[in-house]
Parts: C-alpha cells; sequence; structure tokens
C-alpha cells in the first residue's frame, strides 16, 4: 500500500486578504458542503473532501502497463486569506481481482485506487516523482488544477492578485520504503516541482503535513524570487523598498511552519528544520528585506535634511513594479 | 498585458520580432510568457533554440489544452531549457522567460464556445504569475483570432489590458494587406465588434510594426549610386504616403525593426553577445526590439489617434 498525492499551492486570486465569511462561501460553493474553519495561529478554511473518478495507467520507472481503479481524494485550503491550496491524493491498494469490478466497488472505497494485478510499489512509487510521466498515467496534477482553477474563478474574488507569482507543485509518496530509506527526502525539481518522498506506515493525516510543508516551501520560493528582483545593490533604494513592499504586506505574517501538523508528524518538521533548515533561510529572507527598508528609510531621511538644509533630494524613478501591476 | 502578435501574411518577421520584444522585456524584469497560438505552424521553439520543442510539444502544449486534452500545458523556461547556451542564464534582475509550445501534431481548429471558455481560463490563469503574455497567432484572419478576439471581450478579463501589434513589412503589398487585416470587411475591427468589442476602443489597442525596414542612413546604401538613392528615396516617400492613407502612417505604429544580417539568415533571439562580442548583429536591431518593449507599456502610445 502507499499513497501518493499533489499540493498545488498559489496565490488567491483577490486583492485584498479574504475574511473567514468569504472564505467560506467561496469554499462551499466549490465543494457544495461547508467548509470547517479556524481563526488560529492564522486564518485556516479547508473544503469538505471530493472524489474523482480514475480508471487509468498507474506512474512507474520501469515501463510496465499498470492499471488501476478507483477514486482520488481532493480538496482545497485557503491559510491567511490569502494563499490557496489544492490538494490531491490516493491510498493505491492491492486490487481485489486482476479486472475492473463494478463502480459501486469502488465508491464503497472512497480515496482508493486498486491495482489490477500484481503491484510493485517502488517502481510505483519512483515513477510518481519522475519528472515527466507518461501522458496517460494518473495525473494528480490536472486534479488539483482544476479544483484550483475552480476556486479562482469564484464569483466572490476579484480576479485580481497584489503581485504576480508563481504556483508550485509539491508531489509527495508515503509507503513503507526499501530497508534503510530516510524519513523524509525533498528534492527541488525542474521548474516549481517539488518531489518529498516520505517512509513511514501510511496514513491519510499526512496530507496536512505536505500542505503545510507545501505553503512553507512556496512562501519561501516567493520571497526568495522578490528579493532575486529587487536589483539590491544595483537599483535606487525607494526602488527596492517598492518591490520588497508585497514580501512585507501579504507574506511575512504567514510563516508558521508545523501550526497544522499532527503531533505525529511534528518530527518530520524538526528533520526539515535541520536540513535544509527552513526556518533558517526564511529568517535570513526576511532579515535582507528589513536591512533594505531601513536603508530606505535613512536614504529617505537624509533627503529630507537635505532639502530643508537647501539642496533638492535625488531625482525618485518611479517603482518598475510597484502594487498596481496591470495598469496600463 | 495581453499582446497579440499578427500579421496578414505569413514570413513577416511576427514570431522573430515578438519573440525578441518579450526576451527584452523579460530582460527588463518583467516575467513573461511567449504563447504559441501559431496554430497551423507551431515553430517558436526554434527562434529560441528549444531543440525539444522546436516544431511544437508532443507532450500536450496549447493546441491540447483548448481542447480540452491537458490541465497543465506543457511549459518551456527558456532559462534553462534553450539548447543556446548565451540564453541559458538568466540575468540578475531578468524576470521569467516561459514558452508554451503548441502541439507538434496540431492543426488549425475552430474557434467554439469551449475553446473560448479554456482561452478566457488560460489568460486568466497566466495573470497570476506574469506581467506580459504575449501570443503568437496564425497569420491573416484565423481561428485563433477569432478566439482571442472572443475571449478578451469576456466579462472575465474586462480588467485584463490588452493590446495588438500588426507586423508588416515596408512594401507596397504588406502595407496594403496589414491595413486590410485590420480595417476591411471582415477584419479584426469587424470580427472584434461582432464579439462585443467597441470598435473605437478596439481600434486604440491596435498598433503596426514594421519588420526588417532598410534605413535611410543604413550601411547597406553607401554601396548605391546616387540616382539609385534618389530611386530609393522617392519610393520611401511614396510609401509613407501609401501608408498614411491606409491608416497604417506614423501615428499607428508603434516601432520599426531594421532589416538585420543575422535574422536574415536565420530565425532566432539577439543577445547582446551577437551585437558586442561576435559583432554580427546591429546594435540598431536590438535597441529597436527595446524600444518596442517599453513603448508596449507606456500609455502615451497608446492613446487615441
Ligand atoms: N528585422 C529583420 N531583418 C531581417 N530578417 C528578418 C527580420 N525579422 C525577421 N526576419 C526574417 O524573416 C523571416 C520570416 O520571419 P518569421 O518571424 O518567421 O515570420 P512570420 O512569423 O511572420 O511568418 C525569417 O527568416 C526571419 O529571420
Ligand atoms: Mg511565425
Amino acid at each position: 500500500m502507499l499513497i501518493m498525492g499533489e499540493v498545488q499551492t498559489g496565490l488567491l486570486r483577490n486583492l485584498g486578504e479574504l475574511g473567514e465569511p468569504k472564505c467560506r462561501e467561496v469554499l462551499g460553493l466549490v465543494s457544495g458542503e461547508e467548509p470547517r474553519t479556524s481563526m488560529r495561529p492564522l486564518p485556516y478554511a479547508i473544503s469538505p473532501e471530493q472524489f474523482t473518478g480514475v480508471d487509468c495507467r498507474l506512474p512507474g520507472v520501469s515501463g510496465a502497463r499498470i492499471r488501476g481503479t478507483g477514486t482520488v481524494a481532493q480538496h482545497a485550503v485557503i491559510v491567511g486569506g490569502r494563499v490557496l491550496q489544492a490538494s490531491a491524493y490516493a491510498t493505491v491498494v492491492a486490487g481485489a481481482a486482476d479486472h475492473r469490478l463494478p463502480w459501486s466497488h469502488y465508491l464503497a472505497r472512497p480515496g482508493d485506487i486498486e491495482v489490477h494485478g500484481r503491484p510493485r510499489w517502488a517502481d510505483m512509487a519512483e515513477g510518481f516523482m519522475a519528472a515527466e510521466m507518461p501522458m496517460d498515467a494518473l495525473n494528480l496534477s490536472a486534479i488539483g488544477g482544476r479544483l484550483m482553477a475552480a476556486v479562482q474563478e469564484s464569483p466572490h474574488l476579484d480576479g485580481k492578485t497584489p503581485f504576480k507569482s508563481t504556483r508550485t507543485h509539491l508531489r509527495w509518496v508515503l509507503w513503507r520504503g526499501e530497508a534503510g530509506a530516510p524519513p523524509l527526502l525533498l528534492t527541488l525539481g525542474k521548474g516549481s516541482l517539488r518531489t518529498l518522498r516520505l517512509t513511514g506506515e501510511p496514513a491519510t493525516d499526512v496530507t496536512a503535513f505536505c500542505e503545510d510543508l507545501a505553503l512553507h516551501d512556496w512562501l519561501l520560493t516567493t520571497i526568495q524570487a522578490i528579493i532575486q528582483r529587487a536589483l539590491i545593490g544595483t537599483a535606487a533604494p525607494s526602488q527596492i523598498a517598492a518591490r520588497l513592499a508585497p514580501a512585507i504586506d501579504h507574506l511575512m505574517h504567514l510563516w508558521m511552519p508545523g501550526a497544522r501538523v499532527p503531533d505525529s508528524y511534528q518530527h518530520l518538521w524538526k528533520e526539515l528544520e535541520r536540513r535544509p533548515g527552513f526556518s533558517r533561510q526564511w529568517a535570513s529572507s526576511v532579515t535582507r528585506i528589513r536591512d533594505q527598508i531601513a536603508v530606505n528609510t535613512l536614504s529617505l531621511l537624509s533627503a529630507a535634511v537635505m532639502t530643508e538644509s537647501g539642496h533638492e533630494p535625488d531625482g525618485d524613478i518611479s517603482p518598475h513594479r510597484g502594487a498596481s501591476q496591470d495598469d496600463p | 498585458m495581453l499582446v497579440f502578435a499578427i500579421s496578414d501574411k505569413g514570413g513577416t518577421g511576427r514570431s522573430v520580432t515578438s519573440t525578441n520584444i518579450a526576451f527584452r522585456r523579460a530582460l527588463q524584469g518583467d516575467d513573461v510568457c511567449y504563447l504559441d497560438f501559431d496554430f497551423g505552424s507551431p515553430t517558436v521553439g526554434a527562434i529560441f533554440g528549444v531543440r525539444s520543442a522546436e516544431r511544437g510539444t508532443e507532450r500536450g502544449g496549447m493546441h491540447s489544452y483548448l481542447q480540452e486534452k491537458t490541465e497543465d500545458p506543457y511549459r518551456v523556461d527558456i532559462w534553462t531549457d534553450s539548447d543556446r547556451s548565451a540564453l541559458r542564464s538568466r540575468p540578475p534582475g531578468a524576470g521569467q522567460l516561459i514558452l508554451l509550445p503548441g502541439d507538434s501534431s496540431g492543426g488549425e481548429f475552430p474557434a467554439s464556445p469551449r475553446a473560448v471558455d479554456r482561452c478566457v481560463r488560460l489568460f486568466s490563469r497566466l495573470r497570476e504569475e506574469f506581467d506580459l503574455c504575449m501570443v503568437d497567432l496564425s497569420a491573416g484572419r484565423s481561428y485563433a483570432a477569432d478566439m482571442v478576439l472572443a475571449a478578451t471581450a469576456r466579462a472575465e478579463l474586462s480588467d485584463v489590458p490588452f493590446r495588438w501589434l500588426v507586423f508588416h513589412r515596408w512594401t507596397r503589398q504588406h502595407i496594403i494587406a496589414a491595413a486590410g487585416l485590420v480595417f476591411e470587411r471582415r477584419g479584426l475591427l469587424d470580427v472584434g465588434a461582432a464579439h462585443g468589442h467597441d470598435k473605437t476602443a478596439l481600434a486604440e489597442r491596435i498598433r503596426f510594426v514594421r519588420t526588417a525596414v532598410v534605413e535611410a542612413n543604413a550601411p547597406e546604401r553607401s554601396a548605391l549610386r546616387s540616382t539609385q538613392l534618389a530611386w530609393l528615396d522617392e519610393c520611401d516617400r511614396d510609401l509613407h504616403e501609401l501608408a498614411r492613407r491606409h491608416g497604417v502612417g506614423r501615428t499607428a505604429m508603434l516601432g520599426k525593426v531594421p532589416l538585420d544580417p543575422v535574422l536574415q539568415w536565420r530565425e532566432q533571439i539577439l543577445v547582446d553577445e551577437d551585437v558586442y562580442a561576435s559583432q554580427i548583429a546591429n546594435e540598431s536591431t536590438i535597441r529597436a526590439f527595446d524600444h518596442i518593449a517599453t513603448k508596449i507599456f507606456d500609455a502615451r502610445a497608446w492613446e487615441g489617434l
């Protein structure tokens, strides 16, 4: 048995932070049921589970054509009224038969995919981590992508984002693993793909850990992209400050690793903090941003002093990437 | 911002010019996405030096996405996946440069209401991520143009600014053809109006770009006799007059790109190295691309004509 899943993370398409009632409406609309929400430590909303039927080839590095039938579970999460996640996952189990059974059989086991024939777990786990899967293989990315689109197109959202950012995809697998496999292995893949291999007894509450990790990985990726683009050391201080502003306004307060992770997975966060040192990287990015803002404040102050003493301050080039992005 | 690149004829320099403009914009710091909507011949991968997508991709490109065969269209990150080493390192401060190629086995397909829905979804989604989406359309009156005109008229995209660049060469036939594509019966304005665009507002979002232009002071001209030069100048005056009469004159022009020796030989992105290190391309060509890349976002260049 193994569980495989994918978490997509991106900015919610709304200029302002979405309040709790709106989060309920938005998520309620896509699932047709009441979402669960909580306010601490951060506003958080999660939609009830929905299921998508699948009957398709399963991934594998060996190229063996193994099929499976069943359903994929998916839900959407909104964190801080700002970040949207779509999480799709399935528990793959050895099938009761080597052919397809009537749908009622699979509907009685929501979230399970049954393998037709003899499953090869290691092959399947590795196949699912590959950057390019066969086009006809189980595609959790497509299922998550559709859920993401359904939320983003909600009439309760204004369709705009306060800054541009890239979605990330965290693909993960949890199974007993080969002997000696580490409890956790996170790899940054091509572009926005991350892969996470977890070793342990398969249990679906691991999704909370994967979503929390995906959220923090996205925050780190996004803040680093903002810093990279601010041209620290090259551009004028005011310009740099304007480019860094979205990080301060919208991202910094969202960093809270482990806040929603069940106790049984807290040790995995500890592992990540040790290596690659998530919070260390975050802290260094935050310090970098604060320093730049301080430099800008100083230069504004000294410009003010200069003006008072009769000098003109330097002309200020308006920031290229400011708050409103699309305006012509 | 959405920018649609179109031309009445093939071979005008639409793809080469629009990819270079997108590249300059990324260098200027914008996150840029280039979409290959030339459904009949999706070959933009070749211009970016991406061998695996030279004639489109087999892994679900734009055709597959718009026809609901894939959810995540295949993406090529030029800064990491180009086979041209000069493109393979992202300069400091540069934005993303992503290519969404077409399908290698795709062809033209009609702009059905479903395809328009998908197109709206795609543009909304890309807007989360990119400052500029440059869309290379098939030549002439095409399904692709029809689809994006329908999509941009939809309420979901009503606050996404868009512009059209009509590429043409600086010859009699091309001037007349480019004007026809925009202003004549079943031209862009007509089709746009049929989809619900306001004709005047739409016209204000269309500008022309002249490609492969031989300038009066071009070095190529030094070899010519004075009678030839005088004749050329007269032709040029005639062309200006013709362009003006057809609504393709100076005021409707966003920019012009000089004839470039490298581009005449090969469809490619011009990098600074081509000009300064190997000195095979002209600096004026890169400056022209840069100029257009800036002007696309300059509100003054898009005020009513
Ligand atoms: N400024 C230019 N100077 C010289 N040749 C050019 C220039 N721009 C484009 N070309 C060449 O013109 C040909 C057609 O260009 P292309 O972009 O493929 O046209 P289209 O997309 O309109 O069919 C190509 O060989 C290209 O390299
Ligand atoms: Mg072309």
